[in-house]
């Protein structure tokens, strides 16, 4: 049994709280760094994060990566121009292959 | 490429065999547990890449919906009307393993029903935003939990990888040039063993020689 947390902008995380996720809205991105600790202690299954709190936390998420849990994932915020997810994505590829050139080709 | 220091014999000759083989077999099911590890990692990425897509695109439908019921009814009142719930137990997580990679899997329970807040005084779009959001989240979890898979397995083709060369590159070699130099040296060994018996059969011979002319 897991919560599910979303970290973002109070604009982009509102809409979660009546569904049932655990929102925490911060002020500024570098706000959620405190939130972490919390985050990661196993009480949620999914933390899903917006773009800018991913970039200002990134350092921490990685060290999450190799466990099963928190699945720390990337959705747009409002108003965040997008891509921070595919990059994060990007790398995961990179990690595994040494390089992103293969799959791009693969698809095309 | 640096040898193992042993003495070289044939005990250790027959021990360092032994190692060559069990690396050699080590490293063969290595390499086709790291192919293997790379197609299910390929095949699992464009699916994924397909999911990114159409969750963001849903999701930021979602929040123009929410932009709209705020220039309606107010920043303010949207809030307040948003703030009437708390955090549920909305997960059940297992693990399961692909290619002994655990990864977890994701069950969502019943979202919680939105509400609390005055139907009369809040715009009709407000219940619209939420109703698309919930869409989303069963797919957000979808992608949840494909992501944090790929990330473990490309957490352990990385670690496979290096594994296999560690063993083609630096162990099996050296357990092989370590085997040519004993043999060479057993070989030599035996050389000089030969050279000496000879030796020592003319040695014998001359002395034999000597006492049949007295």
């Amino acid at each position: 049994m897991a919560k599910i947390a979303v970290i973002g902008d109070s604009t982009s995380v509102a809409g979660f709280r009546p569904l049932g996720f655990a929102t925490f809205a911060v002020r500024h991105p570098d706000d959620a760094r405190r939130l972490w600790e919390d985050l990661s202690g196993g009480e949620y299954g999914v933390v899903f994060v917006t773009e800018p709190v991913y970039e200002a936390i990134a350092d921490l998420a990685a060290e999450a990566a190799d466990r099963p849990t928190p699945a720390v994932t990337v959705i747009p915020g409002a108003g965040s121009p997008g891509g921070v997810g595919e990059a994060k994505l990007n790398r995961a590829i990179e990690r595994a292959l040494g390089t992103t050139m293969l799959i791009r080709e693969e698809e095309e | 490429m640096a040898k193992i220091r042993v003495n070289p014999n044939r005990m250790e000759l027959l021990k360092l065999r032994r190692r060559g083989d069990v690396a050699k077999r080590g490293h063969k099911l290595l390499k086709d547990k790291f192919d293997e590890l790379l197609k299910e990692f390929i095949a699992r990425i464009s699916e994924n890449r397909r999911l990114r897509a159409e969750v963001e695109a849903q999701l930021r439908d979602a929040y123009g919906y929410f932009a709209v019921a705020r220039a309606e009814a107010g920043r303010a009142a949207i809030a307040q009307a948003l703030l009437a719930s708390t955090p549920a137990d909305l997960l059940d997580t297992a693990e399961k393993s692909v290619m002994s990679v655990r990864v977890p899997i994701f069950e969502q329970r019943e979202l919680s029903e939105p509400g609390g807040y005055s139907l009369a005084t809040m715009p009709v779009v407000l219940d619209e935003a939420l109703a698309k959001l919930a869409a989303v989240a069963p797919r957000m979890l979808e992608l949840a939990e494909r992501e944090k898979a790929i990330e473990l397995l490309a957490a352990e083709i990385e670690r496979t990888r290096r594994r296999v060369n560690a063993l083609e590159h630096v162990l099996i070699p050296s357990i092989d040039e370590t085997i040519k130099d004993i043999q060479m040296k057993l070989d030599e060994a035996e050389r000089g063993n030969l050279t000496r018996l000879m030796k020592v059969k003319d040695i014998i011979a001359a002395q034999e020689a000597r006492e049949r002319e007295r």
